[in-house]
């Protein structure tokens, strides 16, 4: 426990990642507080998305901690994390294939529910009320994502950008203080990307943390009480977004140097 | 919300539909002693019953090697050993203690199975990838090993003969029409249990990271704890085929659990289509009458030469042959092409059903 008060949902301290001698994410300490939204910027291979996987229990910091709700999470499984009530999606889209979009959702209220095998094998009364709630639970969220009318459909038969939102929803089902968002606007269009910038400020009215790795500078910029900006696996910048946008040191990692004025 | 209900009912619906559809196929099975008995046996020169209810017993291995292969993606190549287990925890118990009960033997078997492939799948399945292959291919041959090499326990290569019969209830399961009843009683069960755990939250996450580990673990699936229950549930579904397989055969000797076993299997769950329940029972009935087809065809084609009629000795060849032309030209299946003909066959019949009242209508003007 850090006693820095009951504000800070998740603190990540010196986190290091060695691939061999490459340092992909170097030192990297900051805390993002209950009821935020946090944008994580930096040019492509700056270690953001390895940043995510260090979180969320999927890979193992060389050294570092990461506290979430006071509780150490480093060493702990994926699933365990997100049982927690830290959730992640990915950049590249991961749907399950061969299932309904419902279906999909509903894997998503895996660590809310406890049915076993058995109590589900022999249908007892449990598992199917259960089930029911899943279902009702998992519809609400495709309501309120606009999926509604493709709940039948493959999942994977969707277009790119419900695919995204299927992303979300998988996510919110299990309920999350925190969400961890992986580019969720990569490959939406204008429109689409300014209903996902609506939908995040609900989320996070419904007093979900946010934290979101983005190239989209509209959305990051828009959205972001604070932004964090990465580059070669360190943080060269940090503080609300017009600050971050005028950081000479930002404009070089993503521009190169020399042509510092150059920011539009 | 209103339209959530509309569907949750919609979904109800398609439940129903799926236990008629488990109703008509349980009847269908169930009825075949009661007509195969009319076809003489020197028309088609093999016994129908007797072929299904071993058809039935390989079922209960394959349903479950399907759940493993099928639905959480992983390979198993030992389960031989665990119809092996199966059949000789019947046959040394009940010919050791005259009057031990067969079914608790059964059981027996089953729960040492389930300890074995817990001890071999808890570690292994921690890993991503395949390597519960590799393992169950060492276990499978450990196992064959043991049952024609320890032969103070299993009699080695001569095998455990005059095993006695199944008692349920007082009832002596000494016919091959008895045993029917009880292998695909059996049989049904297990399939009515895989198709309610495969609709439900187990079955969701089984099929989760069958598509995508890291997405599932993601979604908060302990992913090596479902694949081990997966594994462990296909070795007791195969210990109480294997159980079965001794009380029908009364003899179990080692080659019944040899390597090629493990490969039958697998024939089936791929013949009949991976993923698909009712798949596992079409590729065991399909497979297991092969054998039986092909030593008939002498009989049934006396005018052909017999390098032709007579391949009996390359039947093994000819699941090799199977496993490689499913997996090209049909990987899903032949479930999956009676699935898809049976439900263009219905929509032919509306059409012309629709064409018929057409012409009534226009008959009527």
């Amino acid at each position: 426990m850090s006693g820095n008060g009951n504000n800070e949902l998740l603190k990540v301290e010196h986190v290091t990642k060695l691939f061999g001698g490459l340092a992909a994410v170097n030192d990297v300490s900051f805390t993002v507080n209950s009821g935020e939204i946090k944008g994580l910027i930096g040019p492509n291979g700056a270690g953001k998305t390895t940043l995510f996987d260090l979180i969320t229990g999927i890979q193992r910091p060389t050294s570092g901690k990461v506290y979430f709700k006071g509780i150490d999470v480093v060493g702990m499984r994926p699933d365990e994390i997100t049982s927690l009530g830290m959730v992640r999606t990915f950049q590249t889209i991961k749907i399950f294939e061969g299932m309904s979009v419902i279906e999909n959702v509903m894997v998503g209220r895996h660590s809310r529910t406890r049915t076993g095998l058995f109590s589900s094998g022999f249908l007892l009364p449990r598992s199917r009320k259960e089930e029911l709630e899943t279902f009702e639970h998992s519809m609400r969220i495709l309501e309120m994502l606009g999926l509604e009318t493709r709940a039948f459909d493959a999942g994977t038969n969707l277009p790119y950008g419900q695919q995204r939102l299927l992303e979300l929803a998988r996510a919110l089902a299990c309920e999350p203080e925190m969400l961890l968002l992986d580019e969720p606007a990569a490959g939406l269009n204008p429109y689409e990307t300014q209903e996902l910038t609506q939908l995040l400020e609900r989320i996070k009215s419904d007093g979900v943390t946010l934290l979101v790795v983005e190239h989209n500078m509209g959305l990051v910029m828009n959205i972001s009480d604070e932004v964090i900006v990465l580059d070669y696996g360190e943080i060269i910048a940090r503080g609300a977004p017009e600050e971050v946008q005028n950081d000479p040191k930002v404009i070089e990692a993503y521009l190169g140097s020399g042509i510092g004025n150059a920011k539009g | 919300m209103k339209q959530s209900v509309e569907k949750s009912k919609v979904k109800a619906k398609r439940c129903e539909n799926k236990y008629k559809n488990f109703a008509i196929a349980s009847v269908l099975i169930l009825i075949v002693p009661l007509w195969a008995r009319f076809i003489p046996g020197n028309l088609i020169h093999m016994d129908i019953v007797n072929v299904m209810a071993l058809a039935g017993i390989y079922s209960c291995a394959v349903i479950g090697l399907n759940l493993l292969i099928g639905y959480a993606g992983q390979i198993s190549l030992g389960h031989a050993a665990f119809f092996g287990i199966g059949a000789y925890s019947v046959a040394i118990l009940s010919t050791r203690y005259p009057g031990f009960p067969a079914w608790l033997g059964i059981i027996i078997g089953a729960i040492i199975s389930c300890a074995i492939s817990w001890i071999v799948g808890k570690p292994v399945l921690k890993l991503k990838g395949h390597y519960l292959a590799m393992a169950t291919l060492g276990l499978g041959e450990i196992g064959f090993i043991f049952f024609r090499e320890a032969t103070g326990i299993t009699k080695g290569t001569v095998g455990i003969i005059a095993i006695p019969p199944l008692s349920i209830f007082g009832i002596v399961i000494d016919s091959d029409f008895k045993i029917f009843y009880v292998v695909w009683i059996t049989v049904l069960l297990l399939m009515l249990f895989s198709m309610n755990l495969i609709k439900s939250r187990f079955g969701r996450a089984l099929r989760a990271l069958h598509s995508s580990e890291i997405a599932a673990e993601a979604a908060g699936v302990n992913t090596s704890k479902y694949k081990t229950v997966v594994f462990v549930m296909s070795a007791v579904f195969t210990a109480v085929g294997g159980g079965l397989f001794a009380v029908f055969q009364r003899y179990v000797n080692p080659e019944s659990f040899h390597f090629s076993v493990s490969i039958l299997f697998i024939t089936m769950v791929v013949v009949g289509g991976l993923g698909n329940l009712w798949g596992a029972v079409i590729g065991s009935i399909i497979i297991t009458f092969l054998p039986s087809i092909i030593s008939a065809l002498p009989y049934w084609f006396p005018f052909m030469p017999e390098s032709l009629t007579n391949f009996g000795n390359y039947t093994l060849v000819l699941y090799g042959i199977l496993l490689i032309v499913f997996m090209i030209f049909m990987p899903k299946g032949i479930a999956y092409a009676l699935e898809i003909s049976y439900s263009s066959a219905l929509r032919g019949m509306k059409r012309i059903r629709d064409r018929i009242s057409a012409m009534r209508y226009t008959k009527r003007k």
